[in-house]
């Protein structure tokens, strides 16, 4: 073993043999390199966390230890010994386990069915339920086994697909961004039970993250990539955030971006806001919700059941005027996911109607609300934002190929000049317009269906969790084109479940809880305690 | 993915997209070789086990198929509705539906051409026109009422074709007993039982004599059928919101891709090439597909094989041309194989195995993704 030339100094007991070791590894796709001679080892009873930029490599890296893709040069060893890892269940024989970027859950089945797919032999629901208890009482991931799948919000699946990976008890874990999709609160549970299983057991943990701050608090060593090279090992106990955040894109990033990708705003900081250069420029676009100017969107007395026969959507009203972001807050499951499918044409109500500049739009039917102007950027991409067996020039043109076609025929010459420029605009890492979109990084995945949106010069924007998956650079960029939208008068409305980003881009807040409307404040009057309340339905 | 998308097929996992790139034409020939080449040695050591001798048996294939004067027009012949009903069903497997009712949809098409044929009987060119046109609309409304219990009922298209196959035999057949439907006058058809009357001279799709076969025209539409829709497929809007619908519907259905409308359209489609071939079997003639008539039976399994080409094309109009050819190959060259000799229902085993050949390559390809998708949605401990 060359002793450990790429552990920071002493974190490790000299002599042992790194759980994982990479050595020189490359991959290459065509004429991109994912990796690029990486070198990276893994210790027991450490948490390594990777940063980088989206496209830098981190999940084919990843892949590579879990026997989904296979390197083209170098060599993997596990506990000292080169191995070829040529398949998950090779990968899974010699202990390694990975919660994926993207779901991969059966939504027809129960939750413990999913955790059970894939067992060999015959199975025993008992033993299965059982073990779910015990993981969600570990690790804090508590879930209902017998929920339906597609009938859970996104942190909630996020859980099913951690306790799937952790059902087995793996040596090495691999969590592929893992709480994109988790509230804070329950980010920092899962990680301070982590750490203390890898402690105790000695087990080797990799967390590839776009969250500085989650980084800096819940691993132990840093690695940075860019462009598929590791440029960069650092302790986390001496570094910080801004240093994570250059190294990983090369320049300084601003503040509040910083703020965003950190979560670090605390109630403290908030409060005290006059530091934020967000505080609504005009005034005028705070208070336009009473200023008697006619809504381009307005949703009226909204109501929806849900599946399970609770009301997902109930009396839910709305107004959004023109040039306003207006912020969703609440915590996830309380109906976000619902009004975005209502708007996306996905849902048809009970009762109640959804207008676009006073003329009432059909809900359910299909693409009437794209048509009339509302652009979406969904919770889940890969649910109704793109079609990963298309290409990535074909994604940019899902909802309208007017401007690509003639008289029916597609102009295969402008869609590629068109997605040229959006690639170029959007900085999108790809091998090129016709790129099959499975191809795509997640965050630039992310990337084509902002610019798709976008380019579609909507009325009024949804855009639902929007940072989903983004790295630090690109979720300011994200910020700027959310607010540059609204000063060219677009109507946005920011769905989060991560209020620094509500606060940050937000004019108007409103609060849902239980499918409706429970409070509403502009950005200027914004008190947190209440908002906590609210958001809790305590108000 | 919930409420508005039945059909959706569960989405492979990016992840285990990964390994796809590399090799894989590489694999598909190595695949394609050794199956073949099973499928020989099978029939060679079933013909040998029967008493038989292969080397005459392969001679009478390939004298069936190409060699022997005029045989390869004939499976030409053979091929031009194998192709007809593939390209048909490439469409609606775009827009993920499954119709494997090909073979009822061709027999209803060919009972409506020969129908509204001798309703209208016009002037012979005009009336070729219209039979094959008629043979595609009669296929496209049996599929239709497949598209009608699937998107208003919620009936799977899987079930509701198939059934149709037996109910459309049946329907025809009564339609073949009654004069005023289909039954030819006793004039026209001897002491034969439930024929159609044959079509005349002036009805019939030509068939230029080229060095010596006769060259049937409906292959030439089935060839520019197939080139066409691969064209509209990747060239149009149309196209691209019919595959659209087929890889993501709630995409789709956000995006203005209405499953109702798209769907029902390329399912109706699928059943008006279907008919149409039925059609072009009907007034393209030839010793295969009876006489310029409507018999009991006519489709001979053309729908069922077609459905084969479409799965061993694997969704590829172009790539369904040769593979069309190839299985007609085999139906003409096989009617030699009698004269060798060997059982008769031999050559039907020895078809049997050359078509499993040619579908098992596919078949392993597919397992493998789907085990590695599995594998990664599953197996990641
Ligand atoms: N199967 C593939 N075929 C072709 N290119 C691929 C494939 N997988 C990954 N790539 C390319 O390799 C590069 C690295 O992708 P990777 O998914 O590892 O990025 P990442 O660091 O995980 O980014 P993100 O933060 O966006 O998830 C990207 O440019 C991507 O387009
Ligand atoms: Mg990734």
């Amino acid at each position: 073993m060359e002793s450990g030339s790429t552990d920071p100094a002493g974190a490790v007991p000299a002599g042992a043999a790194p759980a994982v070791a990479f050595r020189n590894i490359t991959k290459r796709f065509g004429a991109v390199t994912a990796c690029d001679r990486v070198d990276l080892e893994l210790h027991r009873g450490r948490i390594h966390g990777i940063l980088g930029e989206n496209g830098a490599g981190k999940s084919t890296l990843m892949k590579m230890l879990i026997g989904l893709v296979l390197p083209d040069e170098g060599s993997i060893r596990i506990d000292g010994e080169s191995r070829a890892i040529h398949s998950p269940l090779a990968a899974a024989n010699l202990g390694i386990g990975m919660v994926h970027q993207h779901f991969s859950l059966v939504d027809a089945l129960t939750v413990w069915e999913n955790v059970a797919l894939g067992e060999a032999g015959r199975l025993d629901p008992g033993a299965i339920r059982n073990r779910i208890g015990e993981i969600a009482e570990q690790y804090g991931l508590v879930i209902d086994p017998d929920a339906r799948v597609g009938e859970l919000t996104a942190g909630l699946r996020q859980r099913v697909e951690i306790i799937k990976c952790l059902r087995r008890d793996p040596n090495i874990v691999i969590f592929d961004e893992p709480t994109s999709v988790l509230t804070p609160e329950e980010s920092v549970q899962l990680f301070a039970s982590l750490r203390q299983v890898v402690a105790d057991e000695g087990r080797a943990v990799v967390l590839v993250s776009h969250k500085l701050d989650e980084v800096l608090h819940a691993t132990d060593d840093i690695s940075i990539m860019r462009q598929g090279q590791v440029v960069d090992r650092l302790l986390a106990a001496e570094a910080d955030a801004p240093t994570l955040a250059r190294g990983m894109v090369g320049r300084e990033v601003s503040l509040r971006s910083e703020r965003a990708a950190l979560g670090v705003l605390s109630v403290d900081e908030a409060n005290g806001f006059d530091d934020t250069p967000i505080a609504p420029t005009t005034g005028s676009t705070a208070t336009s919700a009473s200023d008697g100017r006619r809504p381009v969107l307005s949703i009226t007395n909204a109501s929806l059941r849900g599946s399970g026969g609770t009301p997902a959507l109930q009396d839910l009203s709305l107004d959004l005027h023109a040039g306003e972001i207006v912020g969703v807050a609440g915590v996830e499951g309380n109906g976000q996911r619902e009004l975005g499918d209502l708007l996306s044409s996905l849902l048809s109500l009970d009762s109640g109607s959804v207008s676009i500049d006073g003329t009432r739009v059909p809900d359910g039917r299909s693409g009437a609300m794209a048509r009339a102007g509302i652009g979406v950027i969904p919770e889940d991409r890969h649910d109704s934002g793109i079609v990963l067996d298309m290409t990535l020039a074909e994604n940019l043109v899902l909802v309208d190929q007017s401007a690509v076609a003639q008289r029916g025929v597609l102009d295969r010459r402008s869609l590629d000049r068109f997605a040229r420029a959006m690639i170029d605009e959007f900085a999108i890492q790809c091998a090129g317009p016709d790129a099959p979109m499975w191809s795509l990084s997640g965050g630039n995945q992310q990337r084509v269906v902002l610019a798709r949106e976008l380019a579609q010069n909507p009325k009024v924007l949804i855009a639902a969790q929007p940072t989903r998956g983004l790295d630090v650079g690109a979720i300011e960029y994200m910020g700027e084109r959310l607010e540059a939208a609204a000063e060219a008068g677009v109507a946005v409305l920011l769905i989060s479940s991560e209020l620094e980003e509500i606060l940050d881009l937000s004019h108007r807040i409103v609060v849902m809880h239980s499918g409706r409307i429970v409070g509403e404040m502009t950005r200027s009057e914004v008190d947190l305690e209440q908002l906590g309340l609210l958001m809790g339905g305590a108000a | 993915m919930t409420a508005t998308a039945p059909t959706t097929p569960t989405p492979t996992p990016a992840a285990a997209r990964a390994p796809r790139q590399g090799g894989r034409a590489g694999e598909w020939f190595l695949l394609y070789g050794l199956s073949t080449l099973g499928a020989l040695v099978l029939s060679a050591l079933l013909v040998e086990a029967t008493g038989g001798d292969w080397r005459p048996v392969v001679n009478a294939l390939l004298d069936g198929s190409l060699r022997k004067p005029g045989r390869w027009g004939e499976t030409l012949g053979t091929a031009a509705p194998l192709l007809i009903v593939a390209v048909g069903t490439i469409i609606s497997g775009k827009a993920g539906l499954i119709n494997i009712g090909q073979e009822g949809q061709l027999f209803v098409g060919a009972a409506f051409a020969t129908y509204f044929g001798f309703l209208i009987g016009g002037p012979g060119p005009l009336n070729v026109v219209l039979i094959l046109i008629f043979g595609a609309i009669g296929g496209g409304l049996w599929a239709g009422v497949a598209a009608l219990l699937k998107f208003w009922r919620n009936v799977p298209e899987v079930l509701s074709t198939l059934l149709l196959v037996t109910v459309g035999g049946q329907l025809v057949a009564y339609g073949l007993s009654q004069p005023w439907l289909l039954l030819a006058p006793l004039a026209d058809r001897g002491n034969r039982n439930q024929v159609s009357t044959q079509l005349a001279e002036d009805n019939r799709l030509p068939r230029p004599e080229i060095f010596g076969n006769e060259v049937p025209l409906a292959a030439v539409i089935a060839v520019a059928l197939a080139i066409i829709v691969s064209l509209v497929l990747a060239r149009t809007v149309w196209g691209f919101r019919l595959r659209m619908l087929g890889r993501n519907p709630r995409a789709a259905q956000r995006s203005g891709v209405g499953q109702t409308r798209y769907g029902a359209a390329a399912l109706m489609l699928s059943g008006a090439f279907a008919g149409l071939a039925g059609a072009a079997m009907l007034a393209g003639g030839g010793f295969s597909f009876g006489n310029y008539q409507l018999v009991p039976g006519f489709a001979t399994n053309i729908g069922w094989t077609g459905l084969l080409v479409a799965l061993v094309a694997r969704e590829k109009a172009l790539v369904a041309i040769p593979v069309a050819f190839i299985f007609a190959g085999l139906r003409t060259g096989s009617s030699f194989v009698g004269a060798t000799g060997v059982e008769g229902r031999i050559t039907d085993v020895i078809q049997g195995f050359l078509v499993l050949a040619l579908l098992i390559p596919p078949a392993v390809m597919f397992l493998r993704d789907r085990r590695r998708a599995r594998a990664a949605a599953t197996e990641r401990v």
